[in-house]
């Protein structure tokens, strides 16, 4: 069990390995529940969201869910979300559990001239995430609504063994998956959300569903690519830089962070994500520096043991005249200049692995 | 709940973890076994759970020159690297070079096919004393348990 922004969470239930691989082959399922999460409802709700986030909300239709960043004024980088539009005027947040705090008071002091009400509900509302190429067989079996119609990035509202529960084809691994909100189950009667936990587990165990870890959900977004707060992004690092301009909707009008990345957009960046496939052994770990030749051109934000490609494999930022696919870089591994490649994510084959694989394997 | 209980005639266990009562230990959960003349060292059953799915070990050169509780290798799990400390000085004369290819067999057994050398000790009378045996490294478990919980 490890110490994770005050949540007490196993990093592994068996093996990081055996659970990473449950999720590619199979299915597994995911305690999120540590996860900061908010209601904001009004009016002024769009505006405001709008104005604090920079994909753009008025897109975002009924039903539907994207992903988003919410920038200070530097356009560095407050914290990456998901936003689910449940109504017209209703939406929910879903921000990392250690910026839970950060993001209330930037809501609460951003939100003064807008008439919308925001409420916390992080410690109200348990969430699973169930992950993999056999997620919906297995959700399948227990809910009513058929989870074949939802396309990814939208949510339903249905119910598991009573409970009202948030269904979103969503998640945070690369494959396809969903992500279940229990609808309002206070902490103190968690026993609910552990029943439907276990209501899971016996529909998967046709599938061998297994339970994962933090381990196995830090190597599975890693292998994909996606991105962890803390580790590859922060308050000084911008989306431009991180890769993440897709998610900036620079024509959609007025947001925080704007005009800086603008500008940034326009000079251009000094230093860009990239990926890292080692060539040599070794694992590339948070702050392992980077080299061409003698040349430092960069350091490690994440990184581990691909347990699908067997090497290791990181993702970090160099100076962005040497972020080109292919090229030929070393990692200093404590000490050791270890050869490593640049390469795009996901690291893994799309034909075969991913929510993107072709589906004849069923 | 902590538990410890005898398992075969020659180990114990505290919980799931497993302890040699012929074997010495350090506090950092490496252990060293007696043969002889030499000194065969690995980690130790609680050391490869905590670490799990150990996927590389760095060994160290034969010929090596090392000293007690030196750095003499590394292992590595998906989750983090873990230095390995020498319990003895003296001389790498053996290393375990199956590790290279299948690390996972610190995992499997710790105690036997996981082993990761075999040092000539030039000083094992006094390194001994600084050991833990197993009584006192199955009470040291119990401590980092008790820390856990």
């Amino acid at each position: 069990m490890t110490e994770f922004a005050g949540w007490h969470m196993p990093v592994w239930f068996e093996s990081i390995i055996k659970e990473h691989l449950a999720v590619r082959n199979r299915v597994g399922i995911f305690d999120v529940t540590h996860m900061g999460r908010f209601i904001i409802s009004g009016v002024d709700s769009t505006h405001l969201l709008q104005y604090i986030t920079v994909n753009n909300v008025e897109k975002l239709k009924v039903g539907r869910l994207h992903y988003s960043l919410i920038c200070n004024e530097e356009g560095g980088i407050k914290d990456d979300i998901m936003l689910l539009r449940l109504e017209e005027e209703r939406f929910l947040l879903i921000c990392n559990a250690s910026n839970r705090e950060k993001i209330e008071n930037w809501l609460i002091s951003k939100s003064k001239d807008y008439k919308v009400s925001i409420e916390n509900v992080s410690d109200e509302v348990p969430m699973f995430a169930i992950q993999g190429p056999l997620a919906e067989e297995t959700l399948q079996k227990i809910v009513d609504v058929n989870l074949r119609k939802l396309k990814h990035w939208r949510l339903v509202k249905t119910k598991i063994l009573d409970v009202e529960v948030l269904i979103s084809r969503s998640g945070y691994t690369g494959e396809d998956g969903f992500e279940i909100t229990l609808w309002k189950i206070p902490l103190k009667e968690a026993e609910k959300a552990v029943k439907i936990w276990k209501e899971i587990l016996k529909a998967g165990s046709e599938f061998g569903i297994a339970e994962c870890g933090l381990g196995a959900r830090d190597t599975l977004r890693l292998e994909a690519g996606l991105v962890l707060y803390g580790n590859d992004i922060d308050e000084e690092t911008t989306p431009l830089e991180a890769r993440l301009e897709w998610v900036v909707k620079f024509n959609k009008g007025e947001f925080i962070g704007k005009d800086a990345l603008l500008k940034q957009l326009n000079e251009g960046v000094k230093r860009l994500r990239v990926g890292l496939k080692m060539i040599d052994r070794g694992i590339p770990r948070p702050h392992y520096d980077i080299y061409v030749d003698e040349e430092k051109i960069g350091y490690i934000t994440s990184g581990t043991f691909s347990p699908l490609l067997k090497i290791g494999i990181g993702m970090g930022y160099v100076k962005a005249n040497y972020a080109e696919e292919g090229r030929e870089v070393k990692v200093d591994i404590r000490g050791r200049k270890a050869k490593a490649q640049i390469v795009n994510w996901p690291f893994y084959d799309t034909a075969v692995y991913g929510r993107r694989r072709k589906r004849e394997s069923k | 709940m902590i538990q410890q209980y005898t398992v075969g005639g020659e180990s114990v266990k505290v919980n799931d973890y497993e302890i040699r009562e012929d074997l010495y230990y350090t506090k950092e959960h490496e252990w060293a076994k007696i043969e002889g003349e030499v000194v065969r060292i690995g980690i130790t059953d609680y050391a490869q759970k905590q670490l799990r799915d150990i996927v590389y070990v760095e060994l160290p050169e034969v010929g090596k020159k090392v000293k007690y509780m030196e750095t003499i290798g590394t292992v590595e799990s998906v989750k983090a690297v873990s230095e390995v400390y020498s319990p003895v000085s003296g001389e790498v004369i053996e290393v375990n070079s199956e590790l290279e290819n299948s690390p996972e067999l610190v995992n499997q057994d710790p105690y036997g096919q996981g082993w990761i050398a075999v040092i000539k000790p030039d000083n094992l009378n006094e390194d001994i004393k600084k050991l833990l045996t197993a009584e006192k490294y199955a009470e040291l478990i119990k401590e980092e348990l008790e820390k856990e919980h």
